[in-house]
């Protein structure tokens, strides 16, 4: 493959276009595919229609600072990565953001196919929710409650045995 | 879509299909899981598109309402942008059951997407949980189908409080793909069956003890269970190979399977699982008395992935179990093989071992009492791939053997010549040099002084004049080598840093008041003789018998050590005194798995006979 190979151009879906490191850019299993899909021909903008700059650069901050991140194994996705909500301090910074960039950083890392973001988007959710009441938790997300004092009732009964292990 | 459905049937069609690809994605039952792969995969499957991203409509009217509605929700909550896949692997981290009850009462979406988690592996350790589980299961009006969720089911914590009337309510639950009931033994075939019927998710299965079941149950998981990958009936003794044979015939995925203690069972059933179940990667056959040579060679031949073999106790198998072994075929799969006590191997049987399995790992020939150092001599050939090897008991076996092993061998981790008389220093000043050494067992190896010890004890260097090496030796196995004193004992401890076993049991120079309290208590079966002479510090203790011998030394420092005239002094590189290290080693002691010390306590209390 040709040297000039080694950036990209990613479209995002408000036009705008971002220069990168096909190294960084790769950390997406999405934009890996297409690239290894297009074969030699590089230069022209991959278009990324689901995400817009703002967030895209965002993530793109993210896979830079990853980028000799080992590939997450089969063996990665076990136990430990899955329960544990342990983050790891830089990423922990990094999704100090708004709720609206958090979940349209967890959208984008889903659509691209990051997943190592994603289980970092899904962590801090996680995080959010932990050790918190149902109302709460609705505060925190805002979120109306649209249970019946019945069915709330019912549900708290019917998962009575629920109780920290 | 294509139809443009009005709003209110799109909505509905919308909250199905979120169901739908609830259960689907918690399903995990895809026959290429292993039973041991914890890992429910709901979100990690791949993301088949942009499914996750507000969809784009069509400038529709009626749809431009809805997208305006949903709009609207998203920017109030913004969580609501979350599409039910990834609030599910959201719920998937949360390891708190109480926490998952919490988001269960938010919303109703909530509720939908963190049921299946929730339900995944409900408690049943306590009676309380246990009961309230069964009650919710059997409620007709539930707001969930709670039954058709719970993919796990463990009453091995209730053990035999567990009675057919505790389980039968829960055979509602078709959709179990675990089932463990490790020591449930009161639990009949009656509620077993039940449970099995008409179970077509089930992948592993584990009755360890409940020894009253029969053939009822096998027949039944024989006709329903056919994912099942993993299977273990130890001590279910009325099991006979009637139906095992017809668990192998339907089972054929079975990976993993634990016959221990079925000395009813013949070659019969074990061939047929050889012939049927061609994925088989580890079988334990422990004290199946009655199997013979057929059995083995036929697993061997027959499974082309079979990883591991353990077949302790089977006293009727012979060398020609693997001298009937096709010539040169080769089994490059087979990695662990445990034929501890399996007396009538010989060196030719060992030979033809080697050669046809020539990456094996780990070899356990403890007790085969016939073997010398010939077959020592063919398992060097094994080279760096051996990692662990046990010899306990091959007490013909002599330095030459020992030597040539260690010389070839560097990789191993493990190694066990407890009973090994013949062996001196010479041997164990070699072992020393090993450079991954983490556990050595010379348990009545009578013969070695402190010379092996202090070998043992000399820093390793990475080549000639290159840095020293921190040791990673473990666990010392040394009791009933009777010359030993504290001289060896304490150079040890204080180049080991990571050492969190050391056994003395029946050493004279240990028996004194102010060491052994630092040693664990004995076993409640010991008698007073044993507890007279037992003595195995493990964990804390290594290290506060550490300190005590360092603050009482007379020269402060350790003491320094003459190695065939030549003296050794430590530096503090070689002691290893990295703060680090040491909280390492109290993590590990603190850690200590219940198994290790088991082995232990076998192995000591197997010694004092």
């Amino acid at each position: 493959m040709a040297e000039e190979a080694k950036t990209v151009t990613l479209q995002t879906s408000d036009n705008q276009n971002i220069k990168v490191d096909r190294e960084v850019a790769e950390r997406s299993i999405l934009i890996k595919n297409l690239l290894e899909d297009l074969g030699g021909e590089s230069g022209e903008e991959i278009p990324i229609p689901n995400v817009n700059e703002a967030v895209m650069k965002k993530v793109l901050e993210w896979c830079e600072h990853h980028r000799k991140d080992p590939p997450a194994s089969q063996d990665d996705d076990s136990d430990s990565r899955k329960k544990s909500t342990d983050i790891d301090e830089w990423d922990q910074k990094f999704m100090q953001v708004d709720q609206e960039m958090l979940f349209e950083i967890i959208l984008a890392a889903n659509y691209l196919d990051i997943k190592a973001l994603l289980d970092v988007g899904c962590k801090t959710v996680a995080n959010m929710i932990k050790g918190k009441s149902p109302d709460e938790i609705r505060k925190t997300f805002n979120i109306q409650n649209d249970f019946t004092p019945e069915e709330e009732d019912q549900i708290r009964r019917e998962n009575e045995w629920a109780e920290d292990r | 879509m294509q139809s443009r459905p009005n709003p209110m049937a799109r909505s509905r069609r919308a909250l199905r299909d979120v169901s739908a690809s609830r259960s689907d994605t918690s399903a995990s039952t895809s026959p290429e899981r292993g039973p041991d792969d914890d890992n429910d995969s709901i979100m990690l499957q791949a993301n088949d598109s942009a499914s996750s991203l507000a969809p784009s409509l069509s400038p529709d009217s009626d749809e431009e309402g809805l997208r305006r509605a949903l709009e609207e929700r998203a920017r109030v909550s913004p969580i609501s942008r979350l599409p039910a896949e990834l609030m599910i692997a959201v719920f998937a981290k949360l390891s708190s059951p109480a926490d998952l009850k919490s988001c269960m009462l938010v919303s109703r979406d909530w509720a939908r997407n963190s049921v299946g988690p929730l339900w995944h592996r409900p408690q049943t350790g306590k009676w309380p949980s246990l009961k309230t589980v069964v009650k919710t299961v059997g409620r007709a009006d539930s707001f969930f189908d709670y039954a058709s969720l719970i993919k796990r089911l463990n009453l091995s914590a209730l053990g035999s409080e567990v009675s057919d009337g505790t389980l039968q309510p829960l055979s509602a639950c078709k959709r179990v793909e675990r089932l463990t009931l490790t020591n449930c033994n009161k639990l009949t075939d009656l509620s077993l069956t039940a449970m099995l019927h008409g179970n077509r998710h089930l992948l592993a299965l584990d009755v360890t003890n409940v020894d009253s079941i029969t053939d009822r149950s096998m027949v039944m998981l024989a006709n329903n269970a056919v994912r099942l990958q993993g299977l273990n009936i130890t001590n279910c003794k009325k099991i006979t190979d009637e139906s095992l044979e017809k668990v192998a015939a339907s089972c054929k995925h079975l990976k993993r399977i634990k016959l221990n203690g079925c000395s009813q069972l013949t070659d019969k059933s074990i061939i047929a699982i050889a012939q049927n179940c061609r994925y088989i990667l580890e079988i334990d056959l422990h004290d199946c008395k009655s199997l013979e040579d057929e059995s083995i060679t036929t697993l061997i031949t027959e499974g082309p992935h079979l990883r591991e073999l353990r077949m302790a106790h089977c006293w009727r198998v012979t060398d020609q179990a693997f001298l009937r072994l096709p010539q040169d075929a080769t089994y490059d799969a087979l990695r662990i093989l445990d034929l501890t006590d399996c007396t009538d191997l010989q060196d030719t049987g060992v030979q033809r071992i080697i050669q046809a399995a020539p990456r094996l790992r780990n070899l356990v020939l403890n007790k085969c009492r016939n073997i010398t150092d010939r077959a020592v001599m063919t398992i060097t050939r094994l080279g760096k791939n051996l990692h662990y090897i046990h010899l306990g008991h091959c007490s013909k076996i002599t330095d030459a053997g020992v030597m040539q092993l260690v010389k070839l061998c560097n990789r191993i981790r493990y190694i066990d010549l407890a009973c090994c008389t013949n062996l001196t220093d010479q041997s164990i000043m070699m072992l020393a040099a090993l450079p991954k050494l983490k556990r050595i067992g010379l348990v009545k190896c009578g013969a070695i002084t402190d010379r092996s010890i202090l070998a043992l004890a000399k820093p390793k260097q990475a080549g000639h004049g290159g840095p020293v090496t921190p040791s990673v030796l473990e666990r010392v196995h040394l009791s009933y080598c009777t010359n030993l004193t504290l001289t060896g004992i304490h150079a040890l401890l204080n180049s080991c840093m990571r050492l969190t076993h050391l056994s003395l049991t029946g050493v004279q120079a240990f028996l004194r008041e102010d060491l052994v309290v630092f040693c664990r208590e004995a076993p409640a079966e010991f008698n007073e003789h044993q507890r007279e002479v037992f003595c195995v510090f493990s964990g804390i203790g290594v290290s506060r018998l550490r300190s005590y011998l360092n603050a009482d030394s007379p020269h402060r420092r350790h003491p320094s050590m003459f190695i065939d005239g030549q003296s050794t002094m430590f530096d503090d590189d070689g002691e290893g005194a990295d703060p680090e290290m040491i909280v390492n080693v109290t993590a590990r002691a603190n850690g200590m798995g219940l198994n290790d010390m088991d082995d232990d306590f076998g192995e000591d209390s197997e010694m004092m006979g």
